[in-house]
């Protein structure tokens, strides 16, 4: 059965104690300045006095179902796992234009400055085929995030998503059915950008595509009158036509 | 005699034949004819998006199962680009005058003549003598020199698409080695899909004239021989013909 | 005109084409290969082979459990022991920031000896044996003209520290002490004083907890930290009192930005409840289970909540609610002691204060409560310590304040004995991973005893502010190179349990460790008999009577004793004069300090005038700040202030500002804050850094030590690092 790999977080429990940001780095040599994961936060508001409080939200790639930045890229070089439900990135086959980044609405992605193609979480599919957890979730101190496959019913997730309510936090107005679920008391919400495509790619699609679909008809058209006259009546030439003595 | 414009003819080998193309000629021809249908081919393939490929995902994942995975072909097609580049860069530069003259022949347009040509060639072979006439024109076409004006706007566009694409592409190439900003890689692919489709929907006609049109099989047979038959060149030729004449 | 040329077949045509084609092909696969940006590993790239090992961190004082992966030799990732109970099986971000400790680029690598000035930076690179040898004579030197009491011995806090200490007794010094001296000693000493013993919170099935002046969600402790959710999960109520909106605060149920140095107000006020309302747990507390109950009642009448509020700013009311629910949820229910208690003069009087709190709360050695110390079985093996007839008759600042801590004293009143020469001089200083230079406070000061020094020798693995004015340099092993005896760990209800450490890489460069150097400088001071055993051996005396440990330690990463938990004591009497629990504490009285806590109004700071705090986040530790990957999170510390004052006095976020003292001063951004008290100030511990050789934080922010005034705890000696207040004024 294919699994379908997610993240249940409980962001009440954390405490912003950059664990996770450090062994993700780790594991994936991410450069100075870039994150593959992150941790949000809320803003105090003192004037609750005793109540005032802030919330964490550890977060990263979502692994949507829908996700934007795989029909921002026209080459396929990142795609979703169909086996995992894990989006990838194939390095070989990506030429760098930054769709995919731009596209993510969680700024899950980002540019790796020595590489030049996107960057991002990919559940640490590495550790998984050892046997391990992903690096943020085995090294969180207050086990704030639980990972597993949402397939199978016994997984720690499927239980957490079956006995608890959560939420997800989602780009409006496009939702991109991310992949990590928060319970119910997750803060802030309203984080995430729109998705974005960048200008090139808007172009491809919206003019170049059916520009070149049209250039083609009509030369297809023409091509085919073409040859269902010859095939019919025959060739005609020009009136200067000459005739053999 | 006949009546004019009803006659089919028929250009025999017997018929006296002037060379036209010699074996660089025809050799680049081919060489880029090929190129040109690898790379389009395989580009088209490498639009593994199906919501963005013009024909779905069939086409994508046909190629990847002919090649093997998705890197390969990427891989024979920068290959394949970049050796075409190399090899027209290569030929210009040896056969440099040559060149010069096939980019002057081709670009040498005389608006009045050749807009007359265009319409009342795409009339009669699409839709025949009788709709050209009932559009009130006549069936003489202004004669043409080596190249007909549709071949001209054939070569121009290859050539400015061509160019383009080779820019393109070794953007693309280059972004992942070199380029620090990704704009120009996402600019290239849209620019560089827009001149292939466009190149694409020229070959159609081009491979039509070339390979199915019975008025054009001398042309197409010179493609290999180098030679065309004379009555032919005179016919569709007119001015190019007058000249060889006049040289020997 | 070119000529006729013959007509090129078909058939030759296709046949031409396809042999270029496959030519071309076959000759250009390698070029191919080459041509198209292969550069990144995809994720279907074969990986070296991967190599595990237990270890334990050393990147702070918990010594997490942690599994360093190897490949071709390089210590490329560390995670946690899943196995590991005190832990939780977790690391946090330090322990995953030790692959850039072992990997710091400006890690020291071989013996340097001083050539310029101390603090000029001019070093000469001398062998192992020559930084021996020169050692070894420069501390019999000493030891001959100002007896073996001379040196001061700094042994760190390090699973290797029994050895230094070791060193320093056969040496025949009396005069260790450590950095726990500026850290929990107060806490110890008061917890000593009443409970007999200092404990450990059972923080997993507590149901009510105040945190006062500490700030465990960011200076993590092992379970502690996490178990606080656990312990919520399951209906625990958490009260945070400090003046500073920590994280702890951030994710309590209650916060109260309370008065800096008032804590003793609101505890003595939160007795003055539960007495008055009868909360106490009659039988645990008055008469057979305590000692001065009746003094203790009589003694409180005058701290209510109302006179509390007005000290501390906590509404009475609270205080009220507070001693009520505390009280109901009692015997589960605790105030959290802490750890480091390093704040004010009267800091051991305070904790005094909590202690007796919660000896009111009867939690002693019960499920939920404070836990007495559990059982896990590691001896330390015997050794002789040889008499010198010339030394003084006790370490140096005995008797300067009541209640030194035996083994600790007091670095600041050595630090005052080497500068005053009394009563005796002090003229070496063997320091071993401690950095009084960056922590203790009066960096002055810290100089001015330097110059009193004439030997320095300095034993870590970066160049550190105080390894910058040491005379001999020697390069320590990271703990991810090092063979380590067994230590014994208290994991509060989750475990008790015994660590040692195995190479993970061998040692780099020409670094070693404490082990080996002391037992080099021993064979050369005669006192090699001392040292004449391997770490195997010494391992397996610890270990003697406890079966499979080494095994365990082996096989798991750690060896658990499944001793008693709860109800230690069993009606045994408790380890302090009287047998009970001590809220009336007699030595004091016989040594003239107060025998319960009183409290004294904190000095106000003035107008223009700031009290500054320290304290910890959970990426660095103390000065332990140089490391690529956690400088990420903080490049420079800067000075918290209230928006408020800082509008007063026309500054505005982001401006550089000089915060000065009487000590000194310091320049750094400054960060606005609503999160602070209005006349308090917080600058964070690490940065500032004279040496050049802490690349990341050298002239980045400024230091703690350069700014705080040094003050001390009137009982313990321990350092008190909130008495100081500042001027802030803009430079920029």
């Amino acid at each position: 059965m294919k699994k379908k790999y997610c993240m249940v977080i409980d962001s009440s429990v954390c405490i912003d104690c950059k664990a996770c940001m450090v062994s993700c780095k780790v594991q994936h040599n991410v450069p100075r300045g870039r994150w593959r994961n992150w941790i949000k936060h809320t803003e105090p508001d003192f004037s609750m006095g005793k109540h005032t409080f802030v919330h964490f939200q550890p977060g990263g790639c979502m692994q949507c179902d829908e996700p934007s930045c795989v029909y921002a890229c026209p080459s396929g070089a990142t795609f979703k796992d169909e086996e995992t439900g894990i989006v990838h990135v194939n390095e070989d086959l990506c030429i760098g234009c930054g769709n995919c980044i731009t596209a993510c609405p969680y700024g899950a992605r980002y540019r790796h400055p020595v590489k030049r193609v996107p960057d991002k979480c990919d559940f640490c599919s590495d550790r998984l085929s050892r046997g391990l957890l992903p690096a943020c979730v085995d090294t969180c101190p207050t086990k704030a995030r639980t990972f597993g496959d949402m397939n199978d019913p016994d997984s720690d997730v499927s239980r957490l998503l079956r006995d608890r309510e959560t939420v997800r936090v989602v780009s409006k107005p496009v939702d991109t059915k991310p992949n990590m679920f928060y319970l119910a008391e997750t803060m802030p919400a309203d984080w995430p950008g729109s998705v974005e495509y960048p200008a090139a790619h808007q172009a491809m699609t919206g003019f170049v595509n059916p520009l070149v679909k049209i250039a083609v008809g009509i030369s297809g058209l023409g091509v085919a009158a073409m040859f269902l006259k010859q095939l019919f009546t025959g060739d005609e030439t020009s009136g200067n036509d000459k005739e053999e003595v | 005699m006949k009546p004019p414009g009803m006659t089919r003819r028929r250009f025999n080998m017997s018929d006296k034949m002037i060379h036209r193309h010699d074996k660089g000629s025809i050799f680049i021809h081919w060489f880029n004819a090929f190129c040109w249908i690898f790379l389009t081919l395989t580009g088209l393939g490498l639009i593994s998006n199906e919501r963005i490929n013009p024909v779905g995902g069939w086409w994508p994942n046909l190629m990847r199962t002919i090649f093997g995975s998705g890197e390969t072909l990427l891989t024979f097609h920068i290959y394949v680009g970049l050796t075409w580049a190399a090899v027209i860069l290569i030929y210009i530069l040896v056969r440099f005058r040559d060149s010069l003259g096939f980019l002057k022949e081709v670009f040498t347009l005389s608006p009045a003549r050749d807009t007359v040509w265009m319409i009342k060639r795409n009339v009669q072979l699409t839709l025949g003598n009788k709709a050209l006439k009932k559009m009130g024109m006549t069936t003489d076409i202004p004669p043409q020199g080596f190249y007909n004006a549709g071949q001209k706007v054939f070569a121009q566009l290859t050539v400015f698409a061509g160019l383009i694409l080779v820019v393109t592409g070794i953007i693309m190439y280059l972004s992942t080695i070199i380029l620090n900003n990704p704009t120009p890689a996402a600019w290239s692919r849209t620019i560089h899909y827009l001149m292939a489709g466009i190149g694409f929907a020229g070959m159609l006609v081009h491979i039509y004239m070339a390979a199915i049109s019975r008025d054009e099989r001398p042309a197409f047979k010179s493609m290999f021989s180098g030679m065309v038959p004379e009555d032919y060149a005179k016919h569709h030729h007119e001015l190019w013909y007058k000249e060889v004449k006049d040289k020997s | 005109m070119k000529d006729k040329m013959p007509p090129l077949s078909r058939r030759k045509f296709l046949k031409t084409s396809l042999a270029a084609a496959a030519i071309s092909t076959g000759a250009g696969s390698p070029l191919v290969k080459s041509l198209v940006p292969r550069a990144h590993a995809s994720g279907g790239r074969p990986q070296a082979p991967i190599s595990s090992h237990f270890t334990v961190c050393d990147m702070c004082f918990n010594r997490c459990g942690m599994i360093a992966r190897v490949q071709n030799g390089v210590i490329t990732k560390i995670d946690p022991n899943p196995g590991f109970l005190k832990s939780r099986g977790m690391l946090c971000a330090r322990g995953n920031a030790a692959t850039k400790h072992i990997y710091d680029p400006d890690r020291l690598k071989y013996p340097l000896r001083r050539t310029g000035k101390r603090g000029e930076g001019k070093w000469e690179r001398i062998s192992w044996d020559e930084a021996l040898d020169y050692t070894a004579e420069k501390l019999l030197e000493i030891g001959e003209k100002y007896t073996r009491c001379g040196v001061m011995f700094i042994p760190g806090s390090d699973m290797q520290s029994q050895f230094v200490n070791r060193f320093a007794e056969v040496f025949g010094s009396f005069n260790i002490t450590s950095h726990e001296t500026l850290c929990l000693l107060s806490k110890n000493r008061a917890y000593l004083d009443t409970l007999g013993e200092v404990p450990y919170p059972d923080v997993y099935y507590s149901k009510y907890i105040i945190i006062a002046g500490a700030n465990p969600f960011e200076a993590i402790i092992t379970p502690d930290t996490m178990d606080f959710f656990e312990a919520r999960k399951n209906g625990c109520k958490i009260i945070v009192l400090d003046p500073r909106f920590t994280k702890t605060a951030a994710l309590a149920d209650e916060w109260y930005q309370i008065k800096p140095g008032t804590d003793m107000a609101f505890f003595l006020a939160l007795c003055h409840v539960i007495v008055k309302e009868e909360l106490f747990e009659a039988e645990g507390c008055c008469p057979i289970r305590t000692y001065g109950f009746d003094e203790f009642f009589l003694h409180i009448q005058k701290y209510t909540p109302e006179w509390a509020e007005k000290e501390c700013g906590i509404p009475a009311e609270d205080i009220i609610r507070i001693a009520r629910e505390i009280t109901a949820a009692a015997p589960a229910a605790m105030v959290y002691p802490g750890r480091r208690t390093s704040d004010y003069e009267d800091s051991t009087q305070i904790r005094r204060a909590m202690a007796i709190t919660n000896a009111l709360l009867n939690n002693f050695d019960k499920p939920g409560g404070l836990l007495a110390i559990r059982e896990v079985g590691v001896k330390t093996p015997y050794y002789d310590v040889p008499w010198y007839d010339d030394n003084p008759f006790d370490r140096v600042e005995a008797g300067m304040v009541p209640g030194l801590i035996d083994h600790e004293g007091s670095f600041q009143l050595m630090r005052d004995a080497i500068i005053s020469g009394e009563p005796y001089p002090i003229k070496g200083w063997f320091n071993f991973k401690t950095n009084f230079m960056q922590t203790a406070a009066n960096r002055n000061k810290t100089l001015e005893m330097i110059d009193h020094l004439e030997f320095i020798v300095n034993i870590d693995i970066a160049m550190t502010d105080t390894a910058w004015y040491s005379d001999v340099v020697l390069p320590g092993a990271s703990f991810l190179e090092r063979k380590d005896p067994v230590s014994a760990l208290q994991g509060s209800s989750a475990c008790a349990c015994a660590v040692m450490r195995d190479p993970v890489v061998p040692e780099m460069f020409e670094s070693r460790s404490p082990f080996w150097i002391c037992q080099q400088l021993a064979k050369r001071m005669g006192l090699g008999d001392s040292f004449d055993f391997t770490l195997d051996e010494y391992r397996k005396q610890q270990v003697d009577g406890l079966d499979g440990a080494l095994e365990a330690m082996k096989m798991m990463g750690v060896y658990y004793n499944p001793s008693r938990t709860y109800d230690i004591y069993a009606g045994s009497p408790l380890k302090t004069l009287t047998g009970v629990k001590e809220i009336y504490n007699q030595r004091y009285a016989r040594a003239g300090v107060d025998p319960m806590p009183v409290y004294k109004r904190p000095k106000q700071p003035s107008e223009n005038e700031f009290r500054l705090v320290v304290g910890r986040t959970a990426f660095f530790t103390h000065s332990n700040t140089n490391n690529e990957l956690l400088t990420e999170f903080m490049e420079e510390n800067t000075l918290n202030m209230h928006p408020e004052p800082a509008a007063r006095m026309g500054l505005k976020d982001g401006d550089l500002v000089e915060v000065k003292s009487r000590a000194g001063q310091g320049r750094l951004r400054l960060e606005l804050t609503q999160g602070i008290e209005k006349q308090t100030v917080y600058m964070a511990t690490g940065f500032g850094a004279l040496s050049p050789g802490m690349s990341l934080v050298h002239n980045k922010g400024a230091s703690i030590s350069e700014v705080l005034e040094d003050y001390y705890d009137e009982i313990s000696g321990n350092m008190a690092m909130h008495e100081t207040l500042v001027t802030v004024r803009k430079v920029a």
